[in-house]
This record gives C-alpha cells, sequence and structure tokens, in this order.
C-alpha cells in the first residue's frame, strides 16, 4: 500500500469501505438472486439503521478517544422506560421518556468519568452492569408487552410504504451529527479532545463539558436503538440488545474511524453497518446456519484493521518517526 | 536488604507510603474488612462450609484473572476469554466423553493456548490493536464453538474429572488450591523472571522497553500465550464443576475478568499490578454476592452492588488526584482511556 502514491492510499482508506460494500453486493446479487429484490434491500437498510444509529453516537465516543461499553444495557432500559410509559401516557412521552432516560445514563457516564477520574472502559463497564441491574428491577425481571397498540410501530412503519422509519431516522441523524462535527465549536473540541486532551485543556477547551456532551449523545442515540428494536417485537425487556455495545464498537472499526481518537468518519459507520447487514442476509438467504455470522464479523473486524495498517501504535515506527 | 530499604525510607516521603500501601494491600485489607463485617452481621456466614463456598466460587473467575493480570500489566488486554471459556470447556467435556481425562484435559489446554497464539500474531505481525484483534477473535470463536457444536450441550460426568470443580482436599475446595497455585506461579513469573520484568517494563513505557532492548513481539506472544493457558484452566474447572455445558456459557465473563483485575488495583494503563490484589478482588466480589443472597437480598441488585464497588474502588484513586491537585496546583493528570 505504501508503493501507491500518497493521494491514492488516502483515497484507498477512505472509499475501501465503499468498495467492500459494492463488492459485497455484487457477490450476493450473483449468488442469490432474492438478494437484489427492492423488499430484500431496504430490510437490510433497516437492519444496518438499527446498529448505526448507536454507532454514529460510538463514533463520536471513539472520535473523543473513549469508548461507551453500557450502549446494550442504556438501550434495554429505554426500550423498558419507554414501553411502560406508552400504554398511560401515550407514544410521544413515551419516546420522550425513553431518550432522557438514555441522556441520563450517558450524562452519568460523563460525569463519572470525568469528576470522580474513572476510565472510560471501567466507568462505562460498571454502568452497564448497574444499569442491566436496574432495568431488571424495574421490571421485576419480567417482559414488557405492547399488545394492541400500534402506535409504537411507528417507529418501525414504512414512510409511504416503502421506506423503513429506521432508515430515515438514521439519515437524519448522519446528517445533524455531520453537521455538528464539521460546524461547530463542540465537534471541533470533540477532536480536539481525541488527539491530545492534555494539549486541549491547557488551550482552553472545556473538556469536561465535551466528555459529557460525547457521552449524553452516545445514550441517546442507543435509546433510539434500544427504543426501535423493542417496537420492532412489542416486547421489552432486561436482556434486550444483549452485546450491542461490542457489535456498536465493532461497525465503527469497520467503517474506518481510527481507534487512537481524533478522527472521525460517520459515513464509514454506517457503511461498515450496512456491510455486516448485508452479509447477515445475504448468509440467511444461502441459508447458512446463522452462527457463520459470528465468525464474518470477527473476520471482517480483522480484515478492516489489517487493510489499514499502521492504525494501532507501534513504537517501531513512532521512533522511526522521530529520529 | 536492609541499607536498601533504610535508602528507600529515606528517599519517600511518609505520606506516599500509605499510598504504595493502599494500592499493594488496600483490596485486600477490604476484603477482610468485609469478611469481619459479613461474620457479625450476616446469619450463616462465617460457618465453615459457607465460608469455603465462598472461596469456591470466587476461584472460577480468579483463575482467569491471573493471566488477565499479567496482560494489563503489559499494556494490552483481551477481549475474547468468554468465548474462550465456553470453547475450551465444551471441548474438555466433549474429548472427556469420547477419550478420557488426559486426552481432555491436554485438548482443552492445548485449545486455549492455541487462541493465545492467534491473538498474539494478530497483534504483533498483522498490527491490529488488541482491543480489536481479540474482539474479533471474540466472533470467531464463539461463531466457530457454534458450529463446532451444533449447540448441542456436552456432557462428562466421570467421578475424577467432576473432583476438580466440586471436590476437596481435605477441607480446602480444589479450585481454590488451584487459585492459590496459579497466583503462586503468576507472582513468582512476575517477580523473578525475566518475562516478568519485561512485562512491567512494557507496561510503563514500551518505547523505552524497546530502546533497553525488551523483545516486545515476543513479549505481547507470551503474554497472550499465558492468558490462554490460565483461561483453559479456568476453562476446565468451570466445566467440571457444571459437567454439562453449551457453547453459549457465561456471557460477559470477559467484563467479569477485567472488572476483577481492575477491582485488585491493577491500572488499565499498565506498568502496575499485583496477583494479591486479583486474587482479593475475586474472593471480594464471591464474598458480596455470597452475602447479599444471605440477606436474601433482590437478586437483581447483586449486579447494582458489583457495578457500584467497581465504580466506588476506582473512584477513591481519582478523588484522592483531584485532592493531591488542589494541594499543589500544578500537577495535571491527564484522563486514561
Amino acid at each position: 500500500m505504501t508503493r501507491l502514491s500518497n493521494v491514492w492510499s488516502r483515497l484507498f482508506r477512505s472509499y475501501s469501505i465503499g468498495l467492500a460494500v459494492l463488492i459485497v453486493i455484487a457477490v450476493l446479487a450473483f449468488l442469490t438472486p432474492d438478494f437484489l429484490r427492492v423488499d430484500n434491500l431496504l430490510n437490510v437498510l433497516a437492519n444496518a439503521s438499527i446498529v448505526g444509529i448507536v454507532g454514529l453516537g460510538m463514533t463520536l465516543a471513539i472520535a473523543s478517544g473513549m469508548f461507551d461499553l453500557s450502549v446494550g444495557a442504556t438501550a434495554a432500559f429505554a426500550g423498558c422506560i419507554a414501553m411502560s410509559l406508552v400504554p398511560d401516557y401515550g407514544i410521544l412521552l413515551g419516546v420522550i421518556g425513553g431518550l432522557i432516560a438514555g441522556a441520563v445514563v450517558g450524562l452519568s457516564n460523563g460525569v463519572i468519568i470525568t469528576e470522580l477520574r474513572v476510565p472510560a472502559f471501567i466507568a462505562t463497564m460498571a454502568m452497564m452492569t448497574i444499569v442491566r441491574g436496574i432495568t431488571l428491577i424495574y421490571t421485576d425481571g419480567k417482559d414488557l408487552y405492547l399488545y394492541g397498540n400500534p402506535a409504537y410501530k411507528v417507529l418501525t412503519r414504512r414512510l409511504f410504504d416503502t421506506v423503513p422509519m429506521p432508515v430515515i431516522i438514521v439519515l437524519a441523524l448522519l446528517a445533524i451529527l455531520s453537521l455538528v462535527v464539521t460546524q461547530t465549536r463542540f465537534g471541533r473540541h470533540v477532536l480536539a479532545v481525541g488527539s491530545n486532551l492534555p494539549a486541549a485543556k491547557r488551550s482552553g477547551v472545556r473538556t469536561s463539558l465535551v466528555i459529557w456532551g460525547v457521552f449524553t449523545i452516545v445514550g441517546v442515540t442507543a435509546a433510539m436503538t434500544g427504543m426501535i428494536v423493542s417496537a420492532q417485537v412489542l416486547t421489552a425487556n432486561a436482556r434486550l440488545n444483549f452485546g450491542l455495545e461490542l457489535q456498536a464498537i465493532a461497525v465503527v472499526v469497520i467503517g474506518g474511524t481510527a481507534l487512537t481518537g481524533g478522527r472521525v468518519n460517520l459515513v464509514g459507520t454506517l457503511l461498515g453497518a450496512v456491510l455486516v447487514a448485508a452479509i447477515n442476509n445475504g448468509l440467511n438467504l444461502l441459508n447458512v446456519p446463522i452462527f457463520y455470522q459470528e465468525v464474518t464479523v470477527g473476520v471482517l473486524l480483522l480484515a478492516a484493521l489489517a487493510i489499514n495498517v499502521g492504525h494501532g501504535f507501534n513504537p517501531l515506527t513512532y521512533l522511526r518517526r522521530q529520529s | 536488604m536492609t541499607a536498601l530499604s533504610t535508602t528507600k525510607a529515606k528517599l519517600i516521603p511518609s505520606t506516599l507510603d500509605w499510598d504504595v500501601m493502599w494500592e499493594r494491600y488496600g483490596i485486600t485489607a477490604v476484603l477482610l474488612g468485609v469478611w469481619a463485617v459479613a461474620a457479625v452481621t450476616t446469619p450463616n456466614f462465617a460457618t465453615t462450609d459457607n465460608f469455603l463456598n465462598v472461596l469456591r466460587q470466587g476461584s472460577f473467575v480468579g483463575v482467569a484473572a491471573i493471566g488477565m493480570t499479567i496482560a494489563i500489566i503489559s499494556g494490552t488486554f483481551d477481549l475474547s476469554v468468554g468465548t474462550a471459556l465456553a470453547l475450551v470447556a465444551w471441548l474438555t467435556l466433549w474429548v472427556g466423553g469420547h477419550a478420557g481425562i488426559p486426552a481432555a484435559l491436554a485438548v482443552g489446554v492445548g485449545a486455549g493456548v492455541l487462541m493465545g497464539i492467534i491473538n498474539g500474531l494478530l497483534v504483533t505481525r498483522v498490527r491490529i490493536p488488541a482491543f480489536v484483534a481479540t474482539l474479533g477473535m471474540y466472533y470467531v470463536i464463539r461463531g466457530f464453538s457454534f458450529i463446532i457444536s451444533k449447540n448441542a450441550p456436552a456432557t462428562f460426568r466421570a467421578p475424577s474429572f467432576t473432583w476438580l470443580g466440586n471436590g476437596s482436599v481435605g477441607f480446602l475446595p480444589v479450585p481454590f488450591i488451584v487459585l492459590i497455585v496459579c497466583a503462586l506461579i503468576g507472582a513468582a513469573v512476575l517477580r523473578y523472571t525475566a518475562f516478568g520484568r519485561y512485562v512491567y517494563a512494557q507496561g510503563s513505557n514500551s518505547v523505552a522497553a524497546m530502546v533497553a532492548g525488551v523483545p516486545l513481539q515476543s513479549v505481547t506472544i507470551m503474554v497472550f500465550v499465558v492468558i490462554g493457558l490460565f483461561n483453559s484452566i479456568a476453562a476446565i474447572l468451570v466445566g467440571s464443576r457444571l459437567y454439562s455445558t453449551t457453547p453459549g456459557l457465561e456471557p460477559g465473563f470477559e467484563l467479569r475478568v477485567i472488572a476483577t483485575v481492575v477491582l485488585g488495583g491493577t491500572r488499565l494503563s499498565g506498568g502496575r499490578g499485583s496477583m494479591l490484589g486479583t486474587v482479593s478482588a475475586a474472593l471480594l466480589f464471591a464474598t458480596l454476592s455470597n452475602v447479599l443472597n444471605l440477606l436474601h437480598a433482590d437478586p437483581f441488585l447483586q449486579r447494582v452492588v458489583e457495578g457500584l464497588v467497581l465504580l466506588v474502588a476506582l473512584s477513591i484513586e481519582g478523588i484522592r488526584q483531584r485532592i493531591a491537585e488542589r494541594v499543589s496546583r500544578t500537577k495535571e493528570v491527564p484522563i486514561e482511556k
């Protein structure tokens, strides 16, 4: 890769994920004609959007140099809160309640990280356990159902009978977050915190506020994903979205955002989500046992980083650059 | 020896001694304190049977945490231990049922070490950051174990095998003896071998370690092999304890192991940590869940308490830093990832 000129290698890096999506679609279209049916493609997009929404939030967290391992628990918590509010207070207040629940968890993460100085990895890991526990207590360990109340289905309904709602939500979110990252002071500060936190602090960035903001956004996106998943099946319980945190990190990494922080690739994250969803869908259509999907995600993750060698910190290249 | 310790006492002000003492023995002191309080306040806690049960329950995560402690000290870590545990436990039981105990143990440990080597090569040769490499392996291993098992449980009930997880020598539970032996080996390796010193050196400052001639890549591969080794021992104990497992065993095990190591005082940023802390933390988690059970607490509350304990334990360090900063106003400590 280093033989390519600078421009080409940069182009390759920016578009390798898009290229991968195109290749996968071509191969799947060749293997199974059903894949290209509009209905099926919309399904793929809907599934991609669900992980994509929380993936967009996680992209910001990783760009600021941190992780959030609590998103799965937050999604379940928000899903349960919304589902329990909808029967009495209606769909609007239910959704707002879910979003507030997500924001509260996210903000708590941020405060614990900056004020108690607990590393983000541990703070959000502890929050994962705590929030799952609180959700179990809140639901008494039972399932919440919403039979006979189709209003909540608005989150998964198809607009004009074609475009699934999650796709619209994820595109709107992409537009908003892209504007935030490129056009606002907050966005620049997020990247500054991600590339060098002490330096950002010395140059007057209010790093604590930035970190609170980032984690609140992550919490809200997790809540959106949680509510959409529970709306799909009209059921919510405390075990909902188990393992979502690792899935979300996986699509961000496959999408090309560096784990070292300071850089952001929101479109890449969505393409990563589409790639994973397309492959899983294709394997389903080809009647491949579901277990192979996990292997695929793992191999994709390894391949994505094996291609972009040098993402990781390597003392050898570091020294070479110094001398 | 005495000369060395006196110079040390002169060089380091007395306030710092408390810091060092807290870092080394804090969690052990907390464990002993919790035991004392529980013995007085919780009915049936201080009975021999119950106490030995706590020791047994804490040992399974504890053994896996030994390898993870070495990894985190060296500045890396492994997210694939949970699915690796499930795979090794399943393989051990399956092979045991078909080919007997020696073959089962050999295959179990072999599989664990092999996965460690793969992780190590991904991190060093393919240069994928450990977080993502082991996350990828998490999925690959889980998919693989569902594929080979077809999601069917494996069962192996030979009494001499189930003794490993359920038996006792004298009055001590076998898993606890294994934990102590593993911890002693781990501590000895860290303290008395070149590999152990390399682990600390690499974790404190990998660039400096490389300049000083530490073979970073070999050390990293070795670290992952060590994780695989201890993790497969833990898996064999869990398999023997349950004598029937599916590949879906113990979801979230990796995070429990990391939580134990971190609660034991090992820093995620590398370079510091001890086996005593890890063992104490494993027993502390087991004690808390046992006490909550005895008090008939809501089982869901246990998870909340577990998380809160972790947060409180790690906030103490941060709050102390803040106080120190307010006093000096010069030191600035960056937030860790």
